[in-house]
């Protein structure tokens, strides 16, 4: 078999040649698991490996959220419920303010559109300085 | 007749050296990275936040040519509600903000922070018509101009898409889709398909037990799609390359982008995979927000369709059929070379879909 540098083989180069191996061998790994995670069983398998999870988690989940619940209470201190609760709170006030600020905002650009299309009023008249009097 | 060429010792031996001082240079920016001493931020073009909402703030590029030259309509940049917004402006030479802020927008980028548990409620109304119409209204308000063009990328694109057809008059005169996922009719189509359905996943109990969902959970799903590239070649890519540096902070950008995920909202991610995977709602025009149906053909906003040739996330089907859907007049669909993220990052963005986007755009600018 003919081998020349043309064909990308490089006797001197023995470290390109692997990488080259390397590649074209990853190549393939690359193109059949891609080609794996399309296929329906991929599909059931991972969905089974998410249902296992969550079936085995849930029953903790629900221990530890019950037990977190009656110490947080005998602690005196919010539950993770009510500080989600208040944190939703905040974020309502916060739409709120958004929409007095543009609301604000318009007003203000309304004002200074009438301000700027309004005649020139004349200055009112200056008071007269009146001499105090002097005291007998 | 066959021969063969006998290996040259010199050669060899040239080959032997530059391989080990390779090496050599290699674990020293191996020890570098190991120690954290190597890192590469993202996002470092110039910017102020003008507006902050929950955890949504709003981003201000500073201008960077003189305001003669700047185009009078603004561009606000939209990510998707997974993975930060920092993508379109990874670092400096290999960044869309730079880009365009040279071409003379006004750039401004709308960053959906990291929702907490208080947010798992929000769903796809509130991110496109609630948040960002606040954004929206603050950015026009910060620019003192009511026109303005949006880039919406992936689910960004997704929302943007959603707030042209709700709000065809609140001044959006362009819009640009990147590699937008609208059209969930081909249940063939991605491996997302399969995975997602109703008998694979099991979407109300994860949603129940996590409030939302792990950034961590998407992405492990996003890069099984390729595990090979995600988990093997990429590494192997910057220990081929760690004597040299620009390749090394290129792929250090990069990786701190990709393993930055952010958790998806419970309640817009119950949406994503129940009304617009398995439902195909916003095509169907069955998908409702604010007591009305979501139609696209409402839209009249000018609009740019990018799809990328080589994208696993995002089918192009999903992004094609959409186009007849839009009730613009004046509207296109763009194929460029690449894949999902690769569409806008790297030489090939800098070269092909920059420019593309920069071209339509700049016409409809004046």
């Amino acid at each position: 078999m003919s081998q020349n540098p043309s064909d990308g083989f490089d006797p001197n180069d023995p470290f390109g040649a692997w990488r080259s191996i390397r590649d074209a061998n990853l190549d393939a790994w690359a193109k059949n698991l891609s080609g794996l995670a399309g296929t329906e069983q991929f599909a059931k398998a991972l969905g089974m490996q998410l249902d296992g999870m969550l079936a085995a988690s849930a029953p903790m989940q629900k221990a530890v959220h019950q037990y977190m619940e009656s110490y947080l209470a005998q602690a005196n201190m919010p539950s993770r419920g009510e500080v989600v609760s208040l944190a939703s709170r905040m974020t309502s006030i916060e739409l709120r303010l958004d929409d007095m600020q543009a609301q604000l905002d318009e007003i203000l650009g309304a004002i200074r559109g009438l301000a700027a299309a309004a005649p020139p009023v004349s200055a009112p008249p200056k008071p007269r300085k009146v001499a105090p009097r002097e005291r007998p | 007749m066959t021969t063969t060429q006998a290996p040259d010792t010199a050669a060899l031996t040239r080959k032997l050296y530059e391989e080990i001082e390779r090496l050599g240079k290699g674990s020293e920016t191996l020890a570098r990275l190991a120690t954290n001493q190597l890192n590469v931020p993202i996002g470092q073009t110039p910017r102020e936040t003008i507006w902050t909402l929950n955890k949504l703030k709003l981003y201000h590029f500073y201008p960077q040519v003189p305001a003669e030259q700047r185009k009078p309509v603004p561009l606000l940049l939209v990510f998707a509600l997974i993975n930060r917004p920092d993508i379109f402006d990874l670092r400096p030479g290999n960044s869309f903000v730079e880009f365009m802020l040279r071409q003379g927008y006004e750039v401004y980028m709308l960053d959906w922070g990291r929702p907490g548990l208080e947010d798992a409620g929000y769903d796809f109304e509130d991110y496109a018509l609630n948040f960002m119409g606040r954004a929206i209204r603050a950015m026009q308000r910060h620019s003192g101009t009511k026109t303005f063009s949006m880039v919406g990328w992936c689910i960004g694109a997704a929302l943007t898409a959603i707030y042209a057809a709700m709000r065809p008059d609140d001044g959006l005169k362009n819009l640009v889709l990147l590699t937008a996922p609208l059209d969930f009719s081909d249940k063939a189509a991605g491996p997302f398909n399969k995975w997602l359905n109703t008998e694979h996943l099991n979407v109300d109990e994860l949603v129940r037990q996590y409030g939302n969902v792990p950034g961590s959970v998407i992405d492990y799903g996003n890069k099984l799609l390729k595990p090979v590239e995600n988990w093997v070649l990429s590494y192997l890519k910057l220990w081929d390359n760690l004597d040299n540096q620009a390749v090394v902070e290129s792929w250090l950008a990069m990786n701190n982008w990709v393993s930055d995920p952010v958790d998806f909202p419970g309640a817009a991610y119950r949406q994503w995979i129940v009304e617009f995977y398995r439902e195909n709602r916003l095509m169907a025009g069955t998908l409702q927000m604010q007591g009305r149906s979501v139609d696209l053909h409402n839209i009249t906003a000018s609009v740019l369709n990018v799809i990328a040739d080589k994208d696993h996330i995002v089918p192009n089907c999903q992004s094609i059929t959409a186009m007849e859907h839009f009730g613009s007049h004046d509207k296109l669909l763009l194929e460029m070379r690449g894949g999902h993220i690769g569409l806008m990052v790297g030489s090939g963005a800098h070269k092909r879909t920059w420019p593309a986007i920069d071209g339509w755009l700049a016409q409809r600018s004046g």
